[in-house]
């Protein structure tokens, strides 16, 4: 049976090659087109939007850029603090929630759990407009919190990270935990987390690209140059229409991507390794 | 499931209830709100011709809102040639793009407070709005900032257009510009000589112009000799909204004015005889025609001045005569009169320091001598020598300055820029204009395309402008 | 609960709830309250802070539903949502079945991972106006590779055809995110109990019998989610259709979150009409997420879960009576 099969096989092998790489061509092909382009100057851009083959005009690109009324600088370490914080606090009180929602049995444990399915499709660009009105009215204005805060309250985490937890959680481990008298924070900080260090780091990524890349937000909501993050930044190069400098966007937006980048290639071990995520039953 | 559902009801009650207490609070803000604008409405209804202001000296900071740098800009160079200028200035630059700009300008106006704009750029786009539109109890009044706006206006020849649109509802200007946007007929010069032996801008006006018929005579000689009048049907939009006697609302009513609805045959007309390649303005086909490498040779474009310095010349594939299509163009009047763009300056009617912000606004809209912005501006040399030159709104300026260029065969671009503003009409914009304009064209390319009869083109466009804007369609 | 003996570890649960429980309430719930009331109101125009409610509540919810250019962003955004998901849910079955098979090793199954997740990283404006650079018209990248392979003698103005446009923003939505269901299938795979396929492999099934019969069901509650998200995500779809062609050609990829903004901020500020679409759209969402999960419930474990109440309702009850019986 086995050997019979072997040539099909083997050309099923091939086909599955040949899909693999068309999709890892396509996924390059604007990364390439961003860096060629930031090599490029706005005319010839303009001229012809895509091209493959790199020009000269990269320090001329630098130039147009960090001569601008803003520093990039700046903006990478706000768009750094944003970013970080916010992760770490989606990542961190996920865990804490579904950890909550697994561990204990408490009365209102399912219910909760289905109010966290529901909010999941409550979507938010439905309320950015109650959002931004309310962040007027109490003054946060200008200030990182209110783009930081609510990824405390993050649903799709809580709920990969639940699903995680009901496939890796072993009970005798908070057990002896507990034996040993610690305190169930203490369980919880010290050897919770660190199993759930793979699901952490995917769900890190999610949710690091998606804060570093908001755009309508934080734009809505800093309007002071020294609070611009980097994506804002590299919006106000489109500024007016006929006197936009691609060539200084596209290298912006290659600088704007290469920080997510580096995190995302750290922290790909556990995306090639994978995460298991429990399909054990309610 | 049900669970869900109960419990989501339950939320909604919770939520109904926090609201009421919400709702309440609102309320009173509204009410101190309302106090504030009727206390600046008294402020206006002093006519005295000129006002002596004063500024509050516990303010340090001038707070400038724009959507480009260029106006911050000036404020710098302004601090520069003032030494006694000692304000903070603060600027808040937001692009246009992504639609940000207005929400959070308008809640800096609205919400006022220290940071509050004390000067504020608007573009043409959406000047009507901050002027005459929803938002024009922000904007102060020239003359409550001490600017003798009247006298200064007819010194400096300022186009009628720009001071219709920066005029308010109460007959005061609130707003004026720096650049000057009247629109010319930018020709290549060598397509001209070839198809009417002439390159001459005197004559070249009277053979596409006046009028639509006349232009179209041209393209059909422009079309024997195997060249295009204009790039795509986007190049005579702007010409053909500008010159209609009434704009997209009036009364809150949508109206399709003649002129504006001639713009479907004059499309189409363009599109069936070929005469031109078909393009979108801003697109890639659209920047190959300056360099004339598109399918047909262009003749010409449509375009105030500052297509040509920021646009064309950049995309004329040369830097010097004789590369590319620099070089080979020139200009003269239009078929109809049109302007195009621009950018006017608006103080805030709350600014605690009126008399700086007048004498800044003054500097960039007004002062038509050779220390005031506009001489730098046209001449080049706001960053020293050799800067880009550009059409101001002051002709009195225009006409001392020198506007010959290169990239125009050494024409100076001013002979046709000065009168190009007396041409142009500011009476028939509209705060919707971005938008029903997007729809218009749009429904123009179906029809011209042949995807739909003329009258479904025109009922679709109603019903888009109905769907989404608050506007009367009958 | 507190009925067992030991220690109670039950108000741990509420403890570790109350973190996201309140930012919730803060930063969600409020602005969520604030846009379903406005949408009673005449809230509109900018610079205003007062609104009243309607004589009619339910007049702007009227308006939207009568709005013909509503009824088509719907229409829209279904179609252009199924045209996604469709081939992105069946691409990511595909590369979990080949990643996660173990008879066939992948080589470089890890870098082509990490690359399929790629095109999520670059933001939504970059992709858009790529690809509407793509297929410019009369001159572009395509139009130009249609020509030199003799497939059109004339320029396509490609982005005129509906059929087109909604192809190219449901193929984007499709390349964004298929790489993200993968990695979210493969990991729901990875936590299958190992001894499940083992036991496949001694009963002598093929992969494909072993993909049907063990993997897909054992991931049925990570399709679950992959299915809410990707409706909640696919029907609030704003950024590509936004910046792409802005909703035209002629409204062909006007979505629904598309016509909210434009109700909006396009030029009338008619945030009260904009807030009754939202909680218009947000009740569509709300009964199709019922409705898959109605569909794919686990119906064991619903079965299992009323046993256990009817166990513990009956075991409550006897508790009762045999109180009362003793006093």
């Amino acid at each position: 049976m086995r050997h019979a099969t072997t040539v099909p096989q083997k050309l099923y092998k091939v086909l599955i090659y040949v899909v693999c790489i068309i999709l890892a061509l396509l996924s390059i092909f604007p990364f390439w087109v961003m860096v060629v382009n930031a090599t490029r100057n706005t005319y010839q851009i303009q001229a012809n939007a895509v091209s493959l083959i790199p020009s000269s005009y990269l320090a001329n690109n630098w130039k147009v850029l960090v001569g601008k009324s803003f520093n990039p600088l700046k903006g990478f370490i706000n768009s750094m603090i944003i970013s970080t914080c916010s992760t770490i606090l989606t990542v961190y009180f996920s865990s804490l929630t579904a950890y909550g929602l697994v561990a204990y049995d408490w009365r209102l444990r399912q219910p909760f759990f289905s109010f966290i399915m529901a909010i999941m499709m409550i979507p938010a660009q439905v309320t950015s407009i109650g959002f931004y009105q309310f962040m007027y009215r109490i003054n946060m204005t200008n200030n990182f919190l209110p783009l930081i805060l609510p990824a405390v309250a993050a649903p799709t985490t809580v709920f990969f990270m639940r699903q995680y937890l009901l496939g890796t959680l072993n009970i005798d481990i908070i057990n002896s935990g507990r034996i040993d008298g610690a305190g169930e924070f203490h369980i919880f900080n010290r050897i919770i987390l660190p199993i759930m260090k793979p699901a952490i780091a995917t769900q890190a990524i999610f949710s690091f690209v998606g804060s570093w890349n908001n755009l309508f937000m934080p734009m809505v909501l800093l309007t002071d140059s020294d609070k611009y993050t980097l994506p804002i930044m590299v919006s106000l190069l489109r500024g007016d229409f006929y006197k936009t400098e691609y060539g200084s966007i596209y290298l912006g937006l290659t600088l704007t991507v290469l920080p997510l980048f580096i995190i995302y290639f750290l922290l790909s071990k556990y995306i090639i390794a994978g995460v298991a995520l429990g399909s054990v039953k309610e | 499931m049900k669970r869900i559902i109960a419990l989501f009801l339950a939320c909604l009650m919770i939520m109904s209830l926090a609201l009421t207490g919400c709702g309440k609070k609102d309320d009173s803000k509204e009410g101190s709100n309302s106090s504030d604008k009727s206390d600046s409405g008294t402020k206006t209804e002093t006519q005295e011709p000129v006002k002596e202001v004063e500024d509050d000296p516990n303010v340090k900071v001038l707070n400038i809102w724009s959507f480009t740098d260029e106006v911050p800009n000036m404020l710098k160079k302004y601090k520069d040639l003032n030494p006694d200028f000692n304000y903070e200035i603060k600027e808040t630059i937001i692009a246009t793009t992504e639609g940000a700009y207005q929400p959070a300008l308008d809640q800096a106006l609205a919400g006022g407070g220290s940071d509050a704009p004390d000067i504020y750029c608007v573009e043409a786009a959406f000047v009507l709005k901050y002027t005459q539109g929803d938002a024009h109890q922000y904007a102060a009044a020239y003359k409550d900032l001490g600017i003798d706006v009247d006298r200064l206006i007819e010194e400096a020849e300022i186009a009628p257009y720009t001071v219709e649109i920066g005029t308010n509802p109460n007959g005061q200007v609130v707003g004026l510009g720096y650049q000057a946007t009247g629109g010319a007929f930018i020709y290549r010069r060598s397509l001209a000589i070839d198809t009417w032996g002439t390159d001459d801008p005197a004559v070249i006006k009277t053979k596409i112009g006046p009028g639509w018929d006349k232009f179209f005579e041209a393209a059909e000689e422009l079309k024997a000799k195997g060249y295009a009048i204009v790039s795509g049907d986007g190049d005579i939009w702007h010409a053909v909204e500008n010159s209609s006697d009434k704009g997209w609302v009036v009364d809150g009513k949508l109206t399709i004015d003649p002129k504006r609805e001639e713009f479907l045959d004059l499309s189409k007309k363009l599109k069936d005889n070929n005469y031109h390649n078909d393009t979108q303005d801003w697109t890639d086909a659209w920047y190959a025609d300056m360099k004339g490498v598109g399918d047909k040779p262009v003749f010409g474009f449509f375009g105030p001045a500052w297509l040509i310095n920021y646009v064309m010349a950049e995309h004329c594939g040369g830097k010097a005569p004789g590369e590319g299509t620099y070089g080979d163009w020139a200009v003269c009047e239009p078929p109809i009169g049109f302007f195009w763009g621009g950018t006017w300056v608006l103080a805030n009617k709350n600014t605690k320091i009126p008399k700086t912000v007048g004498k800044i606004i003054e500097w960039i809209t007004l002062d038509s001598s050779e220390t005031g912005l506009q001489y730098f501006w046209a001449n080049g040399t706001l960053n020293g020598p050799g800067g880009t030159k550009d059409a101001v709104a002051s002709g009195a300026v225009m006409k001392k300055s020198d506007g010959t260029l290169d990239f125009l065969g050494g024409q100076n671009m001013f002979d046709v820029f000065v009168p190009a503003g007396e041409f142009a009409n500011g009476k028939n914009l509209t705060q919707y204009d971005e938008t029903i304009n997007g729809y218009w064209r749009e429904q123009v390319r179906e029809y011209t395309a042949g995807n739909k009869s003329r009258e479904q083109a025109i009922a679709d466009f109603k019903q888009q402008v109905a769907d989404n804007l608050d506007v009367i369609v009958e | 609960m507190r009925r067992r003996k030991g220690i109670s570890y039950a108000k741990y649960g509420y403890i570790f709830s109350i973190p996201f429980i309140l930012v919730y309430l803060i930063f969600s719930l409020y602005p969520t309250l604030f846009t379903a009331v406005i949408g009673f109101t005449d809230f509109k125009g900018i610079g205003r802070t007062d609104f009243n409610f309607l004589d009619n509540p339910f007049q702007n919810f009227i308006l939207i539903l009568k709005n013909p250019s509503f009824q088509k962003s719907l229409g829209n955004t279904v179609l252009i949502w199924t045209l996604n998901f469709i081939p992105q849910i069946l691409l990511a079955l595909l590369l979990t079945a080949w990643f996660t098979s173990n008879r066939r090793k992948i080589r470089g199954q890890g870098i082509f991972k990490v690359l399929f997740y790629m095109p999520n990283i670059i933001t939504a404006a970059t992709i858009a106006i790529l690809f509407s650079s793509l297929f410019g018209y009369p001159i572009g990248p395509i139009n130009s590779l249609f020509q030199k392979l003799g497939l059109s003698k004339e320029p396509i103005y490609f982005l005129m055809n509906k059929s087109v446009a909604r192809g190219i923003v449901a193929f984007i939505q499709f390349w964004m995110w298929y790489g993200y269901t993968m990695i979210v299938f493969i990991a729901g795979v990875l936590g299958i109990n190992p001894e499940l396929f083992e036991a496949a492999e001694i009963d002598g099934a093929s992969s494909r019998q072993t993909f049907f019969r063990v993997t897909l069901p054992n991931i049925r509650t990570i399709m679950l989610f992959t299915l809410v998200t990707s409706l909640v995500g696919g029907l609030n779809m704003f950024d590509i259709p936004k910046l792409f062609q802005n909703g035209g050609p002629d409204n062909s990829t006007l979505t629904a979150a598309v016509f909210i903004y434009n109700q909006a901020f396009a030029g009338s500020y008619l945030y009260n009409r904009a807030a009754a679409a939202s909680m218009i759209m947000f009740i569509i969402i709300l009964i199709c997420s019922a409705t898959i999960f109605f569909i794919l419930r686990d119906k064991d474990a619903v079965l299992q879960r009323k046993l256990e109440k009817k166990h513990k309702k009956a075991l409550r009850k006897a508790e009762k009576e045999a109180r009362r019986a003793t006093v």
